[in-house]
């Protein structure tokens, strides 16, 4: 994510870079009382570059995209941990040594195991 | 999950399962993805106004540019799922059209703002 947003720092700059150059461009074309058709090649092609890198930087930085099945291997480890809690057993051993054992409790905590 | 006894059991088993699967979500993830798509797209449409404010696009060929943008946007969120849409979203139109028109008025804001200069 800190590649991303650097890649996406400097994808603003260069296209603020080209705002720049069109601003001082317009301005010059101003001067000579010519009609803006358009920016240079050098800025186009700045603005190519910049729209690559930022566009790499929105589908990077935001995040990855998680499974939506509810069996999938990414979502496992929260299944298994409420297959756990529902099949629990309770062991405590008092200071005389004598093991009492509860009975199974079932628990509803899967929320816990987030 | 159990699994079923004989064929006529099985087979009903598993257009049951076939049918509970398609109806039951992660729906935590799934609003998940639903948020990247849409963070994705807004930026991108900010992106895509700033681009045509400096290129000087007038009247439709700025919408035009915009419907291009979003076009390639939503490539490449088909791509980074790696073109299996249904193991992150529950229909093809939230990769698809979610956030196209939201960012629509980005995208004229930021192609607007350009030209006070």
């Amino acid at each position: 994510m800190g590649l991303g947003f650097t890649v996406g720092v400097i994808g603003v700059l260069i296209l603020g870079h080209a705002a720049y150059s069109t601003i001082q461009y317009r301005s010059l074309l101003k001067i000579t009382e010519e009609e803006f058709s358009g920016p240079p090649m050098e800025v186009v092609l700045e603005l190519l570059v910049g729209l690559l890198f930022c566009m790499w930087a929105a589908l990077t930085v935001p995040g990855k995209f998680l499974s939506v099945h509810p069996h999938s291997d990414e979502n496992r480890y929260v299944s298994l941990c409420v297959r756990l809690r529902y099949s629990q057993i309770y062991c405590v051993v008092d200071f005389t040594g004598n093991t009492y054992v509860t009975l199974v409790r079932l628990t509803v905590s899967c929320l816990l195991c987030i | 999950m159990a699994v079923g006894h004989g064929d006529s059991s099985s087979s009903d088993k598993k257009s049951t399962d076939a049918l509970t699967d398609l109806q039951t979500f992660n729906a935590e993830n799934l609003q998940s993805n639903m948020k990247v798509i849409y963070y994705s797209r807004t930026f991108l449409s900010i992106i895509g106004g700033v681009i045509a404010g400096i290129l000087g696009f007038k009247g439709l060929i700025g919408f035009v540019f915009y419907f291009l943008v979003m076009a390639v946007t939503s490539a490449a969120l088909t791509a980074k799922a790696k073109f299996s849409i249904h193991s992150y979203f529950d229909t093809w139109n939230r990769v698809l059209l979610d956030g196209f028109f939201g960012g629509l008025m980005s995208f004229v804001l930021f192609w607007t703002y350009p030209s006070r200069f």
